[in-house]
C-alpha cells in the first residue's frame, strides 16, 4: 500500500499554498516531510486528511482517494496541540478513540497501556490543564495513535520534549513503523529526521524541492564532505584555498571541508599530501540533511522561517498554511 | 471521509452535555432560575392578595342621614359579596362606605387621602334619587361600573319602600349617575379582569424564551470558540466531519439547556397547575368578582415547547457558525451582538404586539422565522389564531432551521481552521460565500 500525493495544488485567493506537489510514501516507512514554516506542510497534511480539499490533484491511499476512506484510517498529531483543558486525560483519550469507532473499554485499556509506556500512568486521572507541556504532548500523541491508524501524520512531534521523551517517542514511532504503520512526520529537527526517516520530501513555498530515500537525497546533492586532520596543524588555515573546496570549518579534532559539486574527494587528499602534510584523519561523508536543506531551500527559505517564527504561527485566511 | 456518522454526532453531543451539566456555573444558574421561576409562578396569587388587601373607601353624602344609611347598606352588600358557603365574618370587605356630613367635608377627606371617592346622593323633591360619583376612576373602572348597578338597585329599593300600596304613586325615576373627577390623588385599583394572569403568563414565557435563546445560543458559540482556542478543534476535525461536530454540539448544548429548562419549568408548572389550591391555602378562596388565576393550558405548553425548541435550533446553528469564526473566546461578543439584536428585536416587537395582538403587522411577524418563536407564541396565548397559521409558522421555522444548519456547516467547516480573523459580520458573510477561501 502506498500513500500517493499526486499533483496537489491549493490556492487561497491569489496565494498559491501548494503548487502541484507530489510524492509517495510506502507502507511501513517513516517519511520525513521537511520545510520551513509556511512552506505548505500543514496544508498538505490537512489535504491528506480531507480536512481541506485541493484545487487540483488528489491523494490516494492503497489506490483509494482519501476522501472516500474511513477517518480512522488516519491518525493526526496537529502542530498546535490542543486538549479539552478541564477534561480528565483518560476521558478525553477514550472520547477521541471512540470518535474513531473504538469501543470505550478497549480504548481505556490501550490508553492506560500507552501512558504506562510513556512512564506517565499517573496522568490518567489528571485534568489536561494541570499537565506540563511535555506531558500534554504525550497525551496528544496517544490520542493520535490510540485507534491504531494505518497512516499517522505528525506535525512537529518532537518539539517541546526533553531528550528522554524524545527517545521514548522515537522508539514508539519505530515500533509503529515496524508493525507496518505508515508515518509521515514533519520536523525541523534535521538530525532526528536524518536518523529516523527512511525517505524524505523537502517543500519550499508550496513547491516540492526534492524527495526520495533519505540517504539518496543527501548524496544527490552532489557534493561531498571531507573530514581532515593533519599532525601538528589544528587550524588548517590553508584548507579553504584548496581547489574544489567551497568552505572549511575548523572543529576540535577535525576540519570539515565542504567540496564544490562534482569534486572528487581523492583530489583533495592528493593536494593535501602534495603540501607535505602528515594526514592523521581523512574521512569522506555525505552532507548532513541540515546542509542539504539549507542548500536547497536557500537563504530565502531560512528568512521565511525566521519571519514566520516571529509572527503568529496561525495562518491568516488567504495565506499559505 | 465516511465516518461513524450518527454515533459520532451522539458522542460529541454526549461529551458536550456532560461537560455543560457538570459545570458549577450550570448548577448555580439553574438553582437561581428555579427560585425565580417559582416566584414568577406565584405572582398571580400575589397580585390577587394585593388586590384583595386594597381597600376602597367611599364617602356617602345626602340630605337625609336615613337615606345615606340605607344606600350604604345596599351598595356595600352589592360591592362586597360573600361567596356561597363562606362565613360572612371571615370575608374582608373590598369596599368600605361611610356616611359623611357634607359634600365639602367629604371632598376634603378625598384630598387628604382619607377617602378614595365620594358618592353624592341627591333626593329629588318629587321623589327618586340621583347620584354623582366624585372620583378619578375612569369610566371603564370596575368600581364605577359596579357602583352604577348598585346605586340603581338602591334607587329601586328606595322607590318601593316609599310606595303607598293603596294608591298609585309617582312613576319610578331612573336615577342619574354622573362621574365628576376630583383631581386628587387616587389609588388605581388593579382590575383583575384587565390585568388577566394570561397576559402576565405570556410575558413571563416570552421573556423566558428570549433569555434562554440568547443564553443557550451563547453557550453554543463559546463552546465552539473554546474548542478552537484550545486547538482541540484540529484533532476533532480530523476525527469527525464538521457536520457531525456542529450537530453534536447543538444537540449537546440544546440537551443541557433542555435539562435546565425542565428543572426550572417543572416546579414552576406544578405551582401554576396548583395555583387555585395554593391561593386558597395562602389567601383564602376566590371571590366571585375575581378573574381565574391560571391561563396555562396544555395547548400553551405544547406551543411553548415547540417554539422554544425550534427557535433554539434556528439560533444555535447561527451562533455555532459565529463561534467558529473567532480565534479567541473574548471575541464572540462582537459576532454575537448583531445576532442578539435580531433576537431582541423579536422580543421587543412581541412585548409591543401584546397590546395589539390581533393587528395585521403582528400576524405578518408571526410567520417570520427569527421572530415567530416569540410572536406566534404571544398570538397563541393572547389572540385569535387559526390552526393553519400555527402550522405555517412552524413549517417556515423548520425550513429556516434547515437553511441555517446548511449555512452554519459551510461556515463552520472553513471557520474552525481560520485564525487571526477580524471577528465581524463581514467575515461571516465572506466565509459563507467562499468557505474555501478561494
Amino acid at each position: 500500500m502506498t500513500l500517493v500525493i499526486d499533483g496537489v495544488t491549493k490556492r487561497y485567493g491569489p496565494v498559491v499554498a501548494l503548487d502541484s506537489v507530489g510524492f509517495e510514501v510506502e507502507q511501513g516507512q517513516v517519511f520525513g516531510f521537511l520545510g520551513a514554516n509556511g512552506a505548505g506542510k500543514t496544508t498538505t497534511m490537512r489535504i491528506i486528511l480531507d480536512i481541506l480539499r485541493p484545487d487540483a490533484g488528489q491523494v490516494t491511499w492503497a489506490g483509494q482517494p482519501t476522501a472516500q476512506l474511513d477517518r480512522s484510517t488516519f491518525g493526526y498529531l496537529p502542530e498546535e496541540r490542543g486538549l479539552y483543558p478541564r477534561m480528565r486525560v483518560l476521558d478525553q483519550l477514550v472520547f477521541f478513540a471512540s470518535l474513531y469507532g473504538i469501543p470505550s473499554g478497549q480504548a481505556r485499556r490501550d490508553a492506560l497501556g500507552w501512558l504506562e509506556r510513556f512512564r506517565a500512568p499517573g496522568l490518567a486521572e489528571r485534568r489536561a490543564d494541570e499537565l506540563s507541556k511535555g506531558n500534554q504532548q504525550k497525551v496528544q500523541f496517544i490520542a493520535a495513535i490510540l485507534h491504531d491508524p494505518q497512516v499517522v501524520l505528525m506535525d512537529e512531534p518532537f518539539t517541546g520534549l526533553d531528550p528522554l521523551n524524545v527517545a521514548l517517542l522515537r522508539e514508539a514511532l519505530l515500533e509503529l513503523a515496524g508493525r507496518g504503520r505508515t508515518l509521515l512526520i514533519s520536523t525541523h529537527q534535521m538530525e532526528l529526521a536524518e536518523t529516523l526517516t527512511d525517505s524524505i520530501a523537502i517543500i519550499d513555498r508550496g513547491r516540492l524541492v526534492t524527495s526520495g530515500p533519505t540517504r539518496e537525497v543527501r548524496r544527490r546533492a552532489g557534493r561531498s564532505i571531507v573530514r581532515l586532520a593533519v599532525a601538528g596543524d589544528r587550524e588548517l588555515a590553508w584548507a579553504a584555498s584548496l581547489a574544489g573546496v567551497r568552505q572549511a570549518r575548523a572543529g576540535l579534532d577535525v576540519t570539515e571541508l565542504t567540496l564544490e559539486v562534482g569534486v572528487d574527494p581523492q583530489s583533495i587528499l592528493h593536494a593535501v599530501l602534495d603540501r607535505g602534510a602528515a594526514v592523521t584523519c581523512f574521512e569522506v561523508a555525505d552532507p548532513s540533511l541540515e546542509e542539504v536543506f539549507i542548500e536547497l531551500v536557500g537563504p530565502a527559505g531560512a528568512v521565511a522561517q525566521a519571519d514566520r517564527g516571529a509572527s503568529d504561527p496561525a495562518p491568516e485566511l488567504g495565506s499559505a498554511a | 471521509m465516511i465516518g461513524a456518522g450518527r454515533s459520532n454526532t451522539l458522542l460529541v453531543a454526549r461529551r458536550e452535555y456532560a461537560e455543560k451539566v457538570h459545570s458549577r456555573a450550570f448548577a448555580v444558574a439553574t438553582a437561581i432560575l428555579i427560585v425565580v421561576a417559582i416566584g414568577a409562578a406565584l405572582i398571580p396569587i400575589g397580585l390577587r392578595a394585593l388586590d384583595r388587601g386594597s381597600l376602597t373607601r367611599i364617602g356617602v353624602v345626602s340630605g337625609d342621614p336615613a337615606v345615606s344609611e340605607r344606600v350604604i347598606g345596599l351598595v356595600s352588600a352589592y360591592l362586597n359579596p360573600v361567596p356561597a358557603g363562606v362565613d360572612p365574618a371571615t370575608v374582608r370587605p373590598h369596599y368600605v362606605l361611610s356616611a359623611e356630613a357634607s359634600r365639602e367635608t367629604a371632598l376634603a377627606a378625598v384630598r387628604t387621602g382619607h377617602l378614595e371617592s365620594v358618592l353624592e346622593v341627591t333626593i329629588r323633591p318629587q321623589g327618586g334619587l340621583d347620584f354623582v360619583f366624585h372620583g378619578n376612576d375612569g369610566p371603564t373602572s370596575a368600581t364605577i361600573q359596579r357602583l352604577e348597578v348598585a346605586t340603581f338597585g338602591a334607587a329601586v329599593v328606595e322607590y318601593s319602600d316609599g310606595l303607598d300600596h293603596s294608591a298609585s304613586g309617582p312613576a319610578f325615576h331612573v336615577p342619574a349617575f354622573d362621574v365628576a373627577p376630583t383631581g386628587g390623588l387616587t389609588t388605581v385599583a388593579i382590575d383583575p379582569a384587565t390585568s388577566g394572569s394570561r397576559t402576565l403568563l405570556a410575558s413571563v414565557l416570552i421573556v423566558l424564551i428570549f433569555l434562554t435563546l440568547t443564553i443557550y445560543g451563547m453557550w453554543v458559540a463559546s463552546s465552539v470558540a473554546a474548542e478552537k482556542a484550545s486547538r482541540v478543534m484540529e484533532l476533532l476535525i480530523s476525527a469527525a466531519t464538521p457536520r457531525q461536530l456542529l450537530i453534536g454540539k447543538v444537540v449537546g448544548v440544546g440537551g443541557a439547556g433542555l435539562s435546565q429548562y425542565l428543572a426550572i419549568l417543572i416546579p414552576a408548572a406544578i405551582v401554576l397547575a396548583l395555583q387555585d389550591p395554593i391561593a386558597t391555602a395562602l389567601i383564602g378562596p376566590a371571590g366571585p368578582g375575581e378573574a381565574p388565576l391560571v391561563g396555562l393550558t396544555g395547548q400553551i405548553l405544547v406551543a411553548f415547547g415547540l417554539f422554544f425548541l425550534l427557535g433554539f435550533l434556528l439560533y444555535a446553528f447561527v451562533y455555532a457558525a459565529a463561534g467558529s469564526l473567532v480565534s479567541r473566546p473574548e471575541d464572540i461578543q462582537q459576532l454575537a451582538l448583531p445576532l442578539s439584536f435580531v433576537s431582541m428585536a423579536g422580543y421587543f416587537a412581541t412585548i409591543f404586539a401584546m397590546t395589539a395582538i390581533n393587528s395585521h403587522w403582528v400576524a405578518v411577524l408571526s410567520f417570520v422565522p427569527f421572530f415567530s418563536p416569540y410572536v406566534m407564541l404571544a398570538r397563541v396565548m393572547l389572540g385569535h389564531v387559526e390552526p393553519w397559521e400555527v402550522g405555517l409558522s412552524l413549517g417556515l421555522l423548520i425550513v429556516a432551521i434547515a437553511g441555517s444548519a446548511w449555512l452554519a456547516a459551510r461556515i463552520y467547516g472553513a471557520g474552525v481552521l481560520l485564525y487571526g480573523q477580524r471577528p465581524g459580520v463581514r467575515t461571516f458573510v465572506r466565509v459563507a460565500l467562499r468557505p474555501n477561501g478561494g
